[in-house]
């Protein structure tokens, strides 16, 4: 990979984004609400006594991290690839001398960036009013790390091959919406995985889409013991070489059906 | 003679288009089962170009011309057939090729949008690895050539098209390619601009030796730039050569005007046998003789009409052109 062309990208995102800063200071904050309404809702739920083995300040600590975790894994560029397919705005990008995923990387390393510019003091203040408590032990902050990368690397495969479907259908875009849907639901958001009754709890494991929001969030915040994060990581693990599969695998296509029709 | 730098031999190119007909329960149908309808944009056409060379890709709309650039650029499978440029095989998409071409759309923008052109300038030499010294000989050259310094600041979104066109091809031209797809460059341009660009692209296919394939619409950009024209028309090459040469084909005729004078002219006009009349507006005649008998016929017609002013001369490149397009043969 060309490490100087996509640094260029980064750069010149960058500087088309200085140009209306405030757009992404709202959207960023747009993200930021949801989760912080279930923090609101089960803090005041959980009252002096706790809930379902959370504390008042433990889920401040959970819906604290994920605010964080849900930025950094968030794929911005899934909603703009399909636009890009249908708008023809991909011959430019794919008449480059670089693959034309660096263009979606690129997207998400300049975003990340410049959304956490915002989150952290905003996190940092919500933790001061919030008290958040976790037992936080140096190994999983060091987990944390590879689950965290996992994490993005398994959204943003995943959004990205939902996305290139557009090469074939012109409306991808609800698969995208109805994954958003599922996120809501199973990736922790609505509710710690834990808290989940029985079914639910069990899709929400199986299914990729805790691996990439709440999975790293229990590691950090301890709630996992040496079993879970063996099973979580080789979960994360499998739906990640799935994502990274079916990726190459609907570019390949997706490009030959393209060349195949003209954009 | 050298390897040309364009070898394109049989190629065809047929598109599969989903077809339904209009209404609810058609598009329920065509959910369940789509029909298609193979559509043969490009058939069987063999053509090869030297490097350095600037050649027009004329047809009417839907002929295939946008389709030839595409494959030429790799942005599309050949359905049959082979092409090869400049060593490569366009449709592999090799770095290595890509940074050979380049391909300016005039409906499409490489530029990015919110910042200005000095900045996209920067970020497209980045991606194609120019080396920081050759950028900004380039870039100070194209600039120049393209009068377009005070530009350089300005946000792309309020750039005239215009000027936006001048940027377009200076990020097309940074990398130094050495083919250049130009599909459109001058559409919608005012006519001054349309000049500039095209003295400009004969200027730079003089000093770089690029070679050029360029579609236009407009006749003057190709019997300004283009010594050699290939001529498409639903899908099928139908001509390979000079574009006088493709007049003289199409148009076996000459056009000559007369001026009159008024006071001898009573409305009553003998006229040579062979002689047609295309435009008439009082005491100015315009006709078409056929080419081999022009001369003779042009002596009568002094000798017989109170003739003023007379001039012989080949029908416009457009009539000859429309003849064609509408025509459909050679």
């Amino acid at each position: 990979m060309n490490l100087r062309s996509s640094w260029a990208l980064v750069k010149g995102l960058w500087l088309s984004w200085l140009q209306y800063r405030s757009f992404f200071f709202i959207l960023a904050f747009g993200w930021m609400i949801p989760p912080l309404i279930y923090m609101l809702v089960w803090y005041t739920a959980a009252g002096d006594q706790g809930l379902a083995g959370f504390t008042r300040g433990e889920f401040a600590a959970y819906y604290l991290v994920l605010i964080l975790v849900n930025q950094i894994t968030f794929a911005q560029t899934n909603w703009t690839v399909g636009d890009m397919i249908r708008t023809g705005q991909m011959n430019q990008i794919l008449l480059r001398p670089i693959h034309p995923i660096m263009d979606a990387v690129a997207a998400e390393f300049a975003g990340k960036l410049v959304y956490l510019i915002f989150d952290v003091p905003i996190v940092a203040l919500l933790a001061l009013l919030l008290q958040p408590q976790m037992d936080f032990q140096a190994l999983n902050g060091l987990l944390f790390i590879p689950a965290l990368l996992m994490a993005w690397a398994l959204r943003f495969f995943w959004g990205y091959w939902l996305a290139l479907l557009a090469f074939w259908a012109t409306r991808a875009d609800a698969l995208l919406t109805l994954q958003d849907t599922l996120m809501f639901l199973l990736a922790g958001q609505v509710a710690p995985v834990a808290l989940l009754p029985g079914a639910l709890q069990t899709a929400a494991i199986v299914l990729p889409f805790r691996s990439m929001v709440a999975f790293p969030v229990e590691v950090l915040t301890g709630r996992l013991n040496g079993t879970d994060l063996l099973t979580g990581f080789a979960i994360q693990a499998a739906w990640l070489a799935a994502a990274v599969i079916l990726y190459r695998l609907v570019w390949t296509r997706g490009l030959r059906h393209y060349a195949a029709i003209g954009g | 003679m050298e390897t040309p730098i364009i070898n394109v031999e049989q190629l065809s190119k047929t598109y599969r288009v989903p077809v339904r007909a209009a209404g609810l329960k058609a598009s329920l149908r065509s959910f369940i089962r789509p029909q298609y309808d193979d559509i043969a944009a490009l058939r069987d056409v063999t053509f090869s170009i030297q490097s350095g060379e600037m050649v027009g890709l004329i047809g009417p709309n839907g002929a295939g011309k946008t389709t030839t650039l595409k494959l030429l650029s790799g942005l599309l499978h050949p359905s049959h057939g082979s092409v090869e440029v400049a060593g490569f095989i366009p449709w592999e998409r090799r770095p290595a090729y890509l940074r050979t071409i380049s391909m300016v759309l005039g409906n499409k923008s490489q530029m990015l949008w919110d910042i200005p052109p000095a900045d996209s300038f920067r970020v497209l030499g980045e991606i194609y690895a120019v080396p920081q010294a050759e950028f900004h000989q380039t870039l100070d050259e194209l600039v120049d050539l393209l009068d377009m310094r005070e530009l350089l600041t300005k946000p792309v979104r309020n750039l005239s098209l215009g000027e936006r066109m001048k940027c377009e091809l200076t990020a097309s031209l940074l990398y130094r390619p050495r083919v250049l797809f130009l599909d459109e460059p001058t559409l919608g341009l005012d006519v001054s601009v349309q000049l500039r660009l095209r003295r400009f692209l004969a200027d730079y296919n003089r000093r770089s030796g690029v070679t050029v394939i360029l579609t236009s619409h407009y006749m003057a950009d190709v019997t300004a730039l283009c010594p050699r024209v290939l001529l498409i028309h639903h899908g099928r090459l139908l001509f390979d050569g000079e574009l006088a040469e493709l007049a003289r084909k199409m148009a076996p005729f000459k056009q000559i005007r007369l001026n009159l004078d008024t006071e001898k002219n009573n409305g009553d006009l003998p006229l040579p046998a062979g002689v047609d009349m295309v435009e008439r507006d009082s005491n100015s005649l315009t006709l078409r003789v056929p080419r081999a008998e022009s001369a003779g016929i042009t002596a009568r017609l002094l000798q017989t009409l109170p003739v003023v002013d007379l001039t012989v001369e080949d029908p416009p490149v457009e009539s000859v052109i429309d003849q064609v397009y509408s025509g459909g043969e050679l």
